[in-house]
Formats: C-alpha cells, structure tokens, sequence
C-alpha cells in the first residue's frame, strides 16, 4: 500500500487534470465553438421573417377601385391552451362561420388549424382568446370579381401564371417586402419587437387606368345582351378615345361564359370594315375623283379565278357610294387603281399586320401577306377585308386613326402611376405614332362613313342615332372552317366614330357567328345601344358641352361647363398638327428586322435597300426628321472572317 | 470605520439601480407601444375588410345587370338618344 503522501499526490495530480479538463472544454466550448453556439441559440429564440409588402390599387379613369390588397388571415388553435374549451369552441364556430360539429372535431387534434382565409372581422373576436393563434396574409381583393377581368387579370399566386396588367405591372404594383427579426418561445409562438425591424415594407404604387368603369359595364353589359340575343359564339367590344389613344372599355367573352382577352389576342378578318382602308388608299394617292364612278355589273363581276358578287347590286357608282352600300364590286374596281405595294403600304400604315404596342401581354400582331407572297385574287380579296387578320383592337385604332384626322395614336392602359402617398411617378402623355392620311383625306373618309349611317341603302342605318351624329362601317365577314369558308358562318362588326365630326369615342363591336344576321342587323344596333346607353349615363368620358351645341364647335372655344379630365397635349387644335421632328435612331449594325423595328417604334417608315446587317441609313443617325417620314435602311451581308 | 468607500460603494449602487430603472422604464414604454400599435393595426384591419366589403356591395348595387332590372320591374326603361335633351348653358361672360 502506498505511503499516504503518494496517495495524497495521485489525488492532488487526479484533480489536476480533472480541473484542466473542465477548463479545457470550457475553452473549447466559449472560444472555439462558441459562435456556432451563438448562432444556434439565437436561431432557437428568433426568427428571421419577410414582411409582405401592400400591393398597389388598381383604379379606373374615375377613381373607382378595382382591385386592392386586404388583410386576410389563417386561424391556428392549440386546444390544450384554451382557457374554456367549450365555450371557446362555440366563439371560432361562429366567428368563422362554420359549424360547432366541424369546429369541435377539429379541436380533438393536437393542433386545429382552419385555413379560410378569413377577414380582419371575422377574426376580431378571437384576438382575445388564448389558445388561438392567427396568420396574416394579404390577398387581392376585387370588388366586382369578373369586372374587366381579361384586362386587370390575376397576380401570381399558389403557382399560377400572372396574367393581363397585373402581370404587365407587376413590378410597379408589387412594393418591396420588408424584414424583421421576431422572439420565438419554446412553444414557437413569434413575438414582435419594434427593435428587430431590419426594413420596412415599401407599398406598391398604384395605377390609374384609361377604363371608365361606367363605359366598361355598359359595354360588357351589351356584349352579354348581345350574345345571347343573337346566339352568338361570342363576341368584342373596344372603345377608344381617337385623340388620346386611351382605351375605355374593353369586353371580350365567349357564349360559354368564359371571357379570354380575344380583343387583344384574336385575330378575325375585318371584312368589309377594311374597305374603308382601299378607300384611304385611293384618296391619299388621288387616283379617284369625285365623279368617278364604276358599273355595279348587275351584282356578279367576274374576275380571272374569281367572280366578285354584292348581294344587293348597284349600277354606277362612285367611291362614296361603295363605301356607303358596301359594295364588293365598287370597291375591287377602284382598287385595281393600285399597285400592290401602294394598298400593302397603307394597310400596313393603318396598323394592320403589326401589334399596336398597347400593355398588354401576349397581344396579336395579325396577318397582312407581303405583296410578294400576293396570289392573282389577293388584292381584291383585301380591298373586301379577306386574306388579312386583325384583332378588334387593331380595327379600333385604324379607324381611331381616321377620327383623329389622319393620324395614329398609340393606344394605352395606363393614364397614370401614383406612389403610395400620391405623388404622381408617371402620367400618360398622348403619343402619335405617325400621320397615315392627310388631313383632308380622313375628313372626305369621315365624311363617307357618314353615309353609310344616314343615307339611303346604307349598310349601317340600323346604327343611327337620331339627335346625334354618327359615322361608322358595316362588315359582316364569311368565318374560315378547317375546310374553307363555312356557308352561313359570319362575323359581323361595326366600327364607329361618335360623333361623326370631332369623334369623342371609337367603337368596334364584333359578333362572332351571330345566327343568321349580318352585321346591319346585329353588330350595328348593339353599337347604337351602346351608345345611347352612354349618352345616358353619367360618364365623364364623352363632352355634353359640344354634344349639346347644334353645330361643332373649334376645340379652341372656351368650354362653358362639363368636365374636362385634363388638359390634352396632342391635338390642341383642329388645324394640321405641326410635323414632329424627332431624331433618327442609331440602327447601324443591327438586323434589318431589328433596325426596322427601332425606327417604326420611333415614328418612321422604313425603305430597305440590300440585306444582311444596317451599315448606314438616310438620313444618318442623329438627324433630325420629321415624324411619319421614311428611313432608307442600307444593308450588307455580314462577313465571317 | 471607512465611510468614504461605504459612500463610494453606495454610490455605484445607486447609479447602477437608477440605469437599470431606466432600461426598465423604456422598455415598458417600448412594449406598451407595440401593444398600443398593434392595436390600431387591428382595427385599421377590421375598418379596412368592412370597407372593402362594403365597396365591393356598393359596386354590385351600382352595376347594370342589378340596376336595370330593377328598373325595367319599376316600369322604367332606357331612354333612346332622341329622349335625351343636352341642354347647353351659357358661356362665362368675359372678365
């Protein structure tokens, strides 16, 4: 046995190296280890969580909100938490509405959860409760859920795909999410702390559309009406404002019920309404006088391939008079007046074979055959509105383009972004794209329009109004099947200008296979409800003040009451706008199609000479130019070295 | 006896109490504004949904396809243009 020194000094050494251990591990554990530590207790008694930022609200011209964002909430119950379990039971029941049974089952779980989403009023009563917990969430409200829904479409959200101008605007509607560090409890219940806000949610801004709420329910009110009264497929109705280029009203919908935004992604050929076009095309380049007239052929002319008929001939005629009695056989004899180039030209000019550039996603840019792919029939076809496509918006803007005398204006969604407190970020400035027709030339255009309401044998006299002026073209156009033409399968549509001098609105109704009417006895009256209807609404869209006077009076005159929205840039007077000069983008080495594009979205027409890459235009880049003027595009092939 | 250090010691006492009482005394006030906040939050909340309910009946109440038939029942019916009379006033006499 050892000495009791030696046992003593093993003792001595023993708790030594157990008091070296202990600060070993101490130092291990607080200098080594230590900030993982730190990270994991702080992991374990907060949370780091993203504060949803408001989206904004969306409202028509008006002020009238069309979708805004509200507090919804989720409700979570512990059942071993409540105070009376009974009682408490009964209070979730009936402030959520739902039944004591459904409620008292769910509380026989550890965790009862009622997803909803309820509002702030429905949960008030619980707040109080113990036990209860609520989840916050903001969702878009619509006040009127199907209200101009192709136009204002849906946010993202549960993984669908965004659609129409919330998706458009979706990065100006969304704000930015804030974050904040919240205390977590044992029990994983958040505890708020106003020291441990890192950002604070930034609102979304708000948008102030074209729309006018009360033009938009008429005329989705009138498209309902219109479908069922004449068993239509479906059908589209655009207004504009010509000078503005705003849109008002848009209504799309299928006889099913379903309401697809086909005013801006369906494409149809216009029909007749496109004669108006060969018309514009004949008076700008002044290959038809006053007097002119060609012989009706007794309703059957024959064309190489081809025999043209009217359902309703004419003798002599002159262009007025085809235009007004929608003559097939007028109008293809004038055009034969043309070269190919010059019809493609101006029908391209009035928008038709390209989008129209409005906000809006996915929008159809319809068809118009390049003359080199024309066959022997094509020009005739498209002085009649065949062989090209158009969506109701593009007919909308071509015959805008005719009402604002000559020259087109960009259509728009949008009239202004406000930030959350009001402060105006944006504000549409109406913008011309380029001047189609002269000034005289869309007066003379008006001026047949007219006509075909108010004069005898014309094809849109059911449209008539009887105090007010009206101008606007008929055109009822065979529907295409998979194996051709389908013999009574029409589509019928009315463009029209209202008034007919200094037009305040456009208006394109289209009628998808009305059964058995042409567009005199369909699209035409509809249009003539609708605007009566407008007339007698309380609509701050069209002006009383000049509606009222006999006669019209210059757009200088002072305006003696009404409300005047706000005060327009383009036109200010009635005289020949003054051309816009405007500077030729740089387009030199892009592609043709590229280079095009730039300077068509700059106001210029385009001439090609060459192919490949841009090497130089005429006028060079930087000139100033007039806008509507053309753009000589030189091109050489791109050279790999 | 040494009544500068008891002074001293006492001192600090005093002073480390006074600035406890003080983190106290704000942090009370910090969490009954939170409370005071949330609130108000609350009942934005509740003001906010019944707005929005309300905007959303009111839209509803106002809309064509409840307003007329209602009225078409009341015997009423949409005026044609030639029914609608646009009376003009006079212009502002010049200044």
């Amino acid at each position: 046995m050892a000495k009791p020194l030696t046992r003593l000094r093993v003792v001595q050494i023993a708790f030594g190296l157990g008091i070296a251990a202990v600060v070993g591990r101490a130092a291990q554990v607080q200098l080594i280890e230590g900030p993982h530590h730190r990270r994991a207790a702080q992991a374990q008694r907060t949370e780091r969580v993203v504060l949803p930022a408001r989206r904004g609200t969306i409202y028509d011209r008006g002020g009238t909100p069309l979708a805004v964002s509200r507090d919804m909430y989720h409700v979570g119950v512990a059942p071993n938490e409540l105070v009376n379990a009974r009682r408490d039971a009964r209070t979730i029941a009936r402030a959520l509405g739902l039944s004591s049974t459904a409620v008292q089952r769910a509380l026989r779980r550890p965790y009862a959860y009622f997803h909803g989403p309820f509002t702030a009023m429905s949960v008030q009563p619980l707040r109080s409760l113990r036990g209860v917990h609520l989840e916050q969430e903001l969702e878009r409200f619509y006040p009127r859920p199907d209200f101009a829904r192709p136009i204002i479409g849906r946010p993202a959200s549960d993984g669908r795909p965004a659609s129409g101008l919330e998706r458009v605007f979706d990065s100006l509607l969304a704000g930015t999410p804030g974050r904040a560090v919240v205390l977590r409890d044992r029990q994983g219940r958040r505890y708020e702390s106003p020291a441990r806000l890192d950002a604070f949610p930034a609102a979304g801004n708000d948008l102030i559309l074209t729309i006018d709420a009360d033009l938009q329910d008429i005329a989705e009110d009138a498209l309902i009406d219109a479908i069922e009264r004449y068993q239509s497929d479906g059908g589209d109705i655009v207004i504009l404002a010509p000078a503005t280029g705003e849109v008002l009203a848009v209504s799309s919908r299928r006889a099913d019920g379903s309401t697809p935004p086909t005013a801006f992604t369906a494409v149809f050929e216009p029909g007749s309404t496109a004669k108006l076009f060969a018309a514009a095309a004949l008076l700008e380049r002044e290959r038809v006088g006053d007097r002119d007239s060609v012989w009706g052929e007794a309703g059957a002319y024959v064309m190489p391939h081809r025999t043209i008929r009217d359902d309703h001939p004419e003798g002599w005629m002159t262009l007025r008079r085809a235009i007004e009695v929608s003559s097939n056989i007028g109008v293809v004899k004038f055009a034969s007046r043309l070269e190919p180039a010059e019809l493609f030209e101006t029908l391209r000019a009035f928008g038709l074979g390209t989008p129209t550039g409005i906000e809006f996603p996915a929008e159809a840019r319809g068809t118009l055959p390049h003359p080199d792919d024309w066959s022997g029939t094509t020009a005739a076809s498209l002085a009649m509105g065949y062989e090209v496509a158009v969506t109701p918006l593009q007919l909308a803007v071509a015959y805008a383009t005719v009402a604002n005398d000559g020259v087109m204006m960009r259509p728009t969604l949008l009239r202004e972004v406000r930030a959350p407190g009001g402060r105006p970020l944006y504000r549409h400035v109406p913008e011309p794209v380029r001047r189609v027709v002269r000034q005289h030339v869309a007066r003379t255009l008006r001026s047949m329009l007219r006509g075909v309401v108010y004069e005898v044998g014309g094809t849109g006299t059911t449209a008539a109004l009887t105090s007010f002026d009206l101008a606007g073209k008929t055109g009822t156009a065979r529907r295409a099947g998979p194996g051709g033409y389908v013999p009574g399968s029409y589509t019928a549509t009315f463009a029209a200008l209202f008034p007919a001098e200094q037009p305040e609105v456009v208006l394109v109704v289209k009628l998808d296979d009305p059964r058995g009417a042409y567009a005199r006895l369909s699209a035409a009256p509809v249009t003539r409800a609708v605007l009566e209807q407008a007339l007698a609404a309380r609509t701050t869209v069209l002006n009383r003040t000049r509606l009222s006077r006999s006669t019209p009076v210059p757009s200088e005159a002072p305006l003696a009451s009404g409300t005047v929205p706000y005060v327009m840039a383009w036109p200010t007077t009635l005289g020949d706008p003054a051309p816009v000069a405007r500077r030729v983008p740089d387009a030199t080495g892009q592609s043709l199609r590229g280079a095009a594009r730039v300077l068509h979205r700059n106001g210029f027409r385009v001439r090609l000479r060459g192919w490949g890459r841009v090497v130089r235009t005429d006028p060079p880049p930087g000139a100033s130019a007039v806008a509507g003027s053309t753009v000589v595009l030189y091109a050489e092939p791109r050279t790999d070295r | 006896m040494r009544p500068r250090g008891r002074f001293w010691v006492a001192s600090w006492l005093l002073f480390v109490l006074l600035v406890l009482a003080w983190v106290v005394a704000r942090q009370t006030s910090a969490v009954l504004t939170a409370a005071e906040l949330r609130t108000v939050r609350e009942a934005r909340a509740v003001r906010e949904a019944r707005a929005a309910e309300l905007m959303g009946r009111i839209r509803a109440a106002r809309s064509r396809q409840v307003l007329i038939p209602r009225a078409e029942r009341l015997g009423l019916r949409l005026p044609s243009d030639s029914e609608i009379v646009m009376l003009q006033t006079p212009l502002p006499a010049p200044r």
